[in-house]
């Protein structure tokens, strides 16, 4: 705000009353010029000086065009009035009147309507201003250039209430200091005030009278003479149609106009999944959706799809649902678990790309895929299937020459190698054991360990896919050697590990993870040698109470069979502590009471009836034990002299049992018998393992140093039916026949686990049960007679 | 990558008869591969838009079911697409004539 002293000259103020047009200013207070002031002489000590010089005035104006008005006594004191409302402190603002000279200016009416009040109170300006304030009004001269008159066209009004205060004024003051002449003084201005008169801007009147209301009812008899009429006009002669030219007024065309509005094509293409699609990720909006490159747009012409309508998120944007539940089930898919359903990252990152497991499991699916290729006949001929030729496949001269030496001896019984399961990880290790998975039978699981006590190491588990021959699916690496493995048949995922260090472990195969579910190396009780066999054993049949489900038992070189319980850790429960028969016999001399326990080679429970088991020491004793009982064996078997390395009962024959042992010997063996009925050796190799066929009653194989046997009883039993000799150093050390094709399998010292196929072997409408127990009998008449003649010469 | 990952890749590229792998986005552009620049942009190009095409028949004819494999056999060599969520992986093999 500027200052500015404007001179006014003390000159004869009229009133003005024609067209004085006062701008006033809204917010902004402007003085153009502060011109004339009339001041009620009334008010002592305060003086005004008004201008009436134009020329003083444009020039102040000019220059600055905002300032307050000050005012100054005849002493030069600052005597401006406070303003009544505006909280600005200290200045005080002048009451002022201004009274237009009318002789030297002629106004410009420039804004509207306030000047029209104005004029009217501003003819009748008197007096007393004593408290009364208002807002300055900036005149505009017509000397003044247009340019600031249109300034002020933005003022508001100020109320020209002059008796009371003003309240509209939020302008800022303007100081205008004036020389106060004191002849003005004396001068006595009478002030006139008016109203004007009502100005009305609308006037509806109502066409609803009250009911109350005094004209009520005579509106009601008029509205029902109205309502006769109107009925009574149509036939009546009293009314005539007639028609009546209006005036139409001008017509006035008017034009508008806006923004164009811009009209795209967009052409949307839909097929099936695209909807099913859609409507399945209506609800999850954000996550199955892949917003696809421009690019891409280019392939696939249906990429922008019906998800435009449920996401407007721009019509440029296209997003192409795939949610595809992709179910890669290439695979065994029962266990190991290959189908997934994976959240979609926004972003394809390349390495979550690669880093994902659906991207394994692809790949893994792509690496069967291209193994199936290779090994399609031998897989096709494991499973009974036929061998599918390459039709592309050039068969060269060798292979047929291969082939034609095998068909030669195709009369004969032979094992067909169809492949080996190795891998680098294997490479070394002696297998110690080997099962099939009870829900899944394609899945193997394969212990390495050593059995020896001497070149121990680390252990590990390999669970192979028959449909990846070169890779293990899962690998667990175990502390100590592994000696026994057993896949549980309630739950076929957990497979149970036994260590030569007498650790049992649990391992879930289902997922990668290296650690077991469960570990026995808690339990007070563990085995303290190694643990030689172990078998989950189904007791739903026949026992009642807490025994039923499935239980892990075992059986270890400290002399004990233990019962296994997963309840918080693996507790277990001795089921039996094999005695040895010596102390027994020999319990004169020896303290009774010291117990030695033979140690655990095998056991196996009966396949009928699950209370009675066999098992097999290293004394070469066999014991056949009662589940309920843990005292005394119900029976003992002697006639091994080595430790017997495997007792397996026949699954055709209720009675039969097998056992095999270092002592180059396979026993057959009758339950009632105490003596074995038939006695297989060949050759003074030590037995390693032996196994029933699951398919005929009468085969079994053998796996002895060096050789591989397979012995059919129909054809003989001297002699073992196929020999297979292995590679000179390497010793076979685990059988195992599938449960559903005629195939078996070998685990040599090496690592590796061989397939063969058996072939020509005689087969059977039946499971040759019958065979079986005729050999038996003839086996034991034989013995009889022999025995008869023996003691008869 | 994960180590599990480049050694299945290994395993496989080290199979009878493998020729390449090439692995590739979501959008058809390849990621990684064992061929050369060239042909890799070749193979992928196409195989791209085979594989749509494969897709987007076998779920239009049940929009629940979805695409698991894609071999597409020749007379000199086979190729083999797993098609994934975000990237396919494709084999491509050249068929010996000793070798299935």
């Amino acid at each position: 705000m500027s200052n500015t002293t404007v001179k006014q000259k003390r000159t004869a103020l009229k009133v003005a009353k024609s067209s004085k047009t006062l701008n006033v200013s809204s917010g902004v207070f402007r003085v153009n010029q502060s011109i004339t002031k009339t001041i009620n002489p009334s008010i002592s000590g305060k003086s005004f000086s008004s201008a009436s010089d134009s020329k003083v005035l444009d020039k102040s104006l000019a220059q600055t065009p905002k300032h307050t008005v000050q005012v100054f006594d005849e002493h030069g004191q600052d005597v401006t009035p406070h303003p009544l409302y505006n909280p600005d402190p200290g200045v005080l603002q002048p009451k002022q009147g201004k009274i237009f000279p009318a002789h030297d200016t002629s106004w410009t009416t420039v804004t509207d309507f306030p000047s029209v009040a104005f004029q009217t109170t501003n003819a009748s300006f008197t007096g007393p201003f004593t408290k009364s304030f208002f807002g300055s009004v900036s005149a505009s001269r017509t000397s003044q250039t247009t340019e600031s008159v249109t300034d002020e066209t933005k003022d508001l009004l100020v109320k020209p209430d002059l008796s009371s205060s003003l309240s509209d004024v939020q302008a800022r003051r303007e100081e205008v200091k004036e020389q106060v002449r004191e002849d003005i003084i004396d001068r006595v201005v009478d002030s006139y005030l008016t109203e004007t008169e009502t100005i009305w801007l609308l006037d509806i009147p109502a066409v609803s009278v009250s009911e109350d209301s005094e004209d009520a009812e005579a509106v009601k008899e008029r509205n029902k003479a109205y309502t006769e009429l109107c009925k009574n006009r149509l036939g009546n002669d009293k009314y005539v149609e007639r028609s009546m030219q209006t005036f139409n007024d001008a017509p006035k065309t008017k034009e508008v106009q806006s923004d164009s509005i811009t009209m795209v094509d967009k052409a949307v293409m839909s097929s099936t999944w695209d909807m099913y699609d859609s409507f399945c990720n209506k609800g999850d909006a954000s996550e199955n959706i892949v917003v696809s490159a421009e690019g891409k747009k280019a392939t696939v012409p249906d990429s922008s799809s019906m998800n435009h309508l449920l996401n407007p998120s721009g019509p440029d944007q296209s997003m192409s649902v795939f949610s595809t539940t992709s179910t890669v089930s290439g695979s065994s898919a029962h266990l190991e678990k290959m189908t997934c359903v994976l959240p979609v990252e926004e972003e394809p990152d390349l390495e979550l790309i690669l880093q994902s497991d659906k991207f394994k499991q692809d790949l893994a699916v792509m690496e069967r895929v291209v193994l199936a290729n290779i090994f399609q006949p031998k897989l096709a001929a494991y499973r009974q299937l036929p061998v599918i030729e390459d039709p592309d496949c050039v068969q060269t001269q060798i292979e047929e020459e291969s082939w034609t030496e095998q068909s030669k001896n195709s009369l004969s019984p032979f094992l067909e190698h169809l492949w080996v399961f190795k891998c680098e990880l294997t490479k070394g290790r002696n297998v110690s054991s080997m099962t099939w998975n009870k829900k899944n039978p394609d899945l193997l699981a394969v212990g390495y360990g050593q059995l020896d006590f001497k070149d121990q190491k680390p252990g590990l588990v390999c669970c192979w896919s028959l449909k990846n021959p070169t890779w293990p699916d899962r690998i667990f690496h175990c502390e100590s050697g592994v000696t026994a493995l057993d896949f549980s048949a309630c739950n076929a995922n957990q497979l149970a590990v036994g260590m030569y260090d007498g650790t049992i472990a649990i391992y879930n195969v289902q997922t990668t993870e290296q650690t077991p579910i469960i570990d026995s190396s808690d339990c007070a009780n563990m085995h303290a040698c190694p643990v030689w066999q172990l078998r989950w054993v189904d007791h739903d049949t026949g026992l009642a109470g807490e025994d039923k489900g499935e239980m892990l038992i075992s059986v270890s070189g400290d002399g004990r069979i233990s019962k296994w319980i997963h309840y918080k850790g693996l507790e277990c429960v001795d089921l039996m502590k094999l005695k040895s028969p010596n102390m027994i016999v020999n319990n004169q001399r020896w303290n009774p009471k010291i117990l030695s326990l033979a140690p655990g080679l095998c056991f196996d429970f009966h396949p009928n009836d699950s209370k009675v088991y066999l098992a097999g020491t290293e004394e070469g004793h066999i014991h056949k034990c009662s589940y309920s009982y843990n005292e005394q064996f119900l029976e003992t078997y002697k006639a091994h002299t080595g430790p017997v390395y495997k007792v397996t009962w026949s699954p055709f024959c209720p009675d039969i049992f097998l056992s095999c042992s270092s002592d180059w010997t396979i026993y057959l063996w009758r339950q009632d018998l105490s003596k074995p009925v038939l006695g297989f050796t060949s050759g003074q190799k030590v037995v390693f393992d032996i196994m029933w066929s699951p398919h005929c009653a009468t085969v079994f194989g053998a796996v002895r140093e060096g050789k591989v046997e397979i012995w059919d009883l129909r054809v003989s039993s001297l002699d073992p039916t196929i020999v297979s000799v292995t590679n000179p150093g390497v010793n076979p050390t685990a059988l195992l026949f599938t449960p559903e094709t005629d195939c078996v399998l070998v685990g040599d010292s090496e690592g590796q686990v061989t397939v063969y196929k058996l072939k020509n072997l005689p087969a059977g409408d039946s499971t040759q049960v019958e065979a079986l127990e005729d050999v038996i009998r003839t086996t034991l008449s034989s013995k009889h007679t022999l025995g008869k003649t023996d003691r008869d010469a | 990558m994960t180590a599990e990952v480049e050694e299945t890749i290994k395993r496989i590229q080290s199979q009878k008869g493998v020729q390449g792998i090439i692995i590739v986005n979501a959008e058809g552009i390849p990621i990684k591969s064992t061929l050369d620049n060239s042909s890799t942009v070749q193979y992928a190009g196409n195989v791209h838009q085979l594989l749509m095409k494969a897709r987007g028949m076998v779920r239009d004819i049940d929009p629940q079911n979805d695409l698991t494999f894609l071999r597409v056999r020749s007379k000199k060599n086979e190729i083999m697409i797993a098609p994934g969520k975000e990237m396919y992986a494709f084999l491509f093999r050249i068929q010996k004539p000793k070798q299935m």
